[in-house]
């Protein structure tokens, strides 16, 4: 299983989604917002805002690097103001 | 150069402290901070580090006071809307402590401004062109750089200390390419302590750089303010990273 966290903001539009994930062989952080859009679209559209990260187990992934077994990934939505 | 008795008087509270001393204090009062932007993150970064004694601080923000920025940025008054930041600023950081000098930059930023010399960059802007730019220009010349953002409830903080590591940089993590976000401070709101809380930590960061006791070159701090959540995150250098990268 691979954990899901959604950070700020993207907690309150995730709100009911699952926070575990089926693992699979090359699951990449992009694969999983393809298959959140199935269900909740409007969370896979804020997952595609400009400079949302992706972290795993609490280091900054790219959104095509693969997911190992028993990883935590997170999302977290860009901040910008100063 | 040793302290003198008023400053031993006002940094009291610093040399009761074995590990800044009067050797940390002097090296606060010898050095010269580039502040970039004096919104939100820029007023409470300004307020700590002149109160700590910072010796040369430069403030650079091309905006006048307008009244919405009353609700977070803390050093301005009702009366100072319509007039330059920056001014508004230096009145007010020279009646908190006039020993530091305060030189002003009523203007964006630009290349004249950076070819000054600083012991260290704080990204206060709100923009990711320029926090680039900043960050560019700090790799290039091993300059520590520390960097905040806040949105909503939310606050993120990266430093790098460049003075003594070549690779990550803000680039490795955000690609300066990328769009800016629809969503920002002009609409979508921020809480003003978030703000406050986050400029807290980069002055923070700076001191512990100035005294040498920052070891967490790339690492990232997200706040989530209204869950009361910190996240803490490395990074990777990126081999290929057109800023710090091997070519």
């Amino acid at each position: 299983m691979i954990r899901l966290l959604f950070f700020g903001r993207l907690g309150d539009v995730a709100a009911g989604v699952a926070t575990s994930i089926e693992a699979s062989e090359g699951l990449t952080p992009s694969a999983v917002r393809e298959a959140l859009a199935v269900d909740y679209p409007s969370l896979a559209a804020e997952l595609s805002q400009p400079q949302v990260l992706v972290s795993i187990d609490q280091c900054i992934a790219d959104w095509d690097q693969p997911i190992a077994d028993g990883a935590e990934l997170a999302f977290l939505p860009p901040v910008t103001g100063g | 150069m040793p302290l003198t008795d008023s400053q031993f008087m006002r940094y009291s509270r610093h040399l009761l402290m074995d590990d800044i001393a009067e050797s940390g204090q002097q090296r606060l009062l010898d050095s010269h901070v580039l502040i970039v932007g004096m919104g939100g993150l820029g007023c409470p970064v300004s307020l700590y580090l002149a109160a700590a004694g910072i010796g040369e601080l430069t403030l650079c923000d091309s905006d006048t006071v307008d009244r919405t920025n009353l609700q977070r940025q803390v050093l301005y008054a009702e009366e100072d809307c319509g007039k330059p930041k920056v001014e508004c600023a230096q009145n007010r950081l020279h009646a908190l402590n006039a020993e530091t000098k305060i030189h002003i930059y009523p203007e964006q930023l630009s290349g004249e401004i950076l070819a000054n010399s600083y012991d260290l960059v704080i990204d206060c802007t709100d923009n990711l062109a320029a926090r680039q730019q900043l960050n560019a220009h700090c790799v290039a010349h091993k300059i520590p750089f520390v960097s905040a953002a806040a949105l909503g409830w939310e606050g993120q903080l990266v430093a790098f200390d460049f003075a003594h590591n070549d690779h990550l940089c803000l680039n490795c993590i955000i690609d300066k390419d990328a769009p800016e976000p629809i969503m920002n401070c002009g609409n979508a709101g921020v809480v003003g302590p978030v703000l406050g809380a986050m400029g807290s930590l980069q002055a923070t960061t700076a001191i512990r750089v100035l005294l040498g006791y920052f070891q967490q070159h790339g690492q990232i701090q997200r706040y989530d303010g209204k869950k009361g959540q910190w996240l803490g995150l490395t990074a990777e250098a990126k081999q290929h990273c057109a800023i710090c990268g091997i070519p």
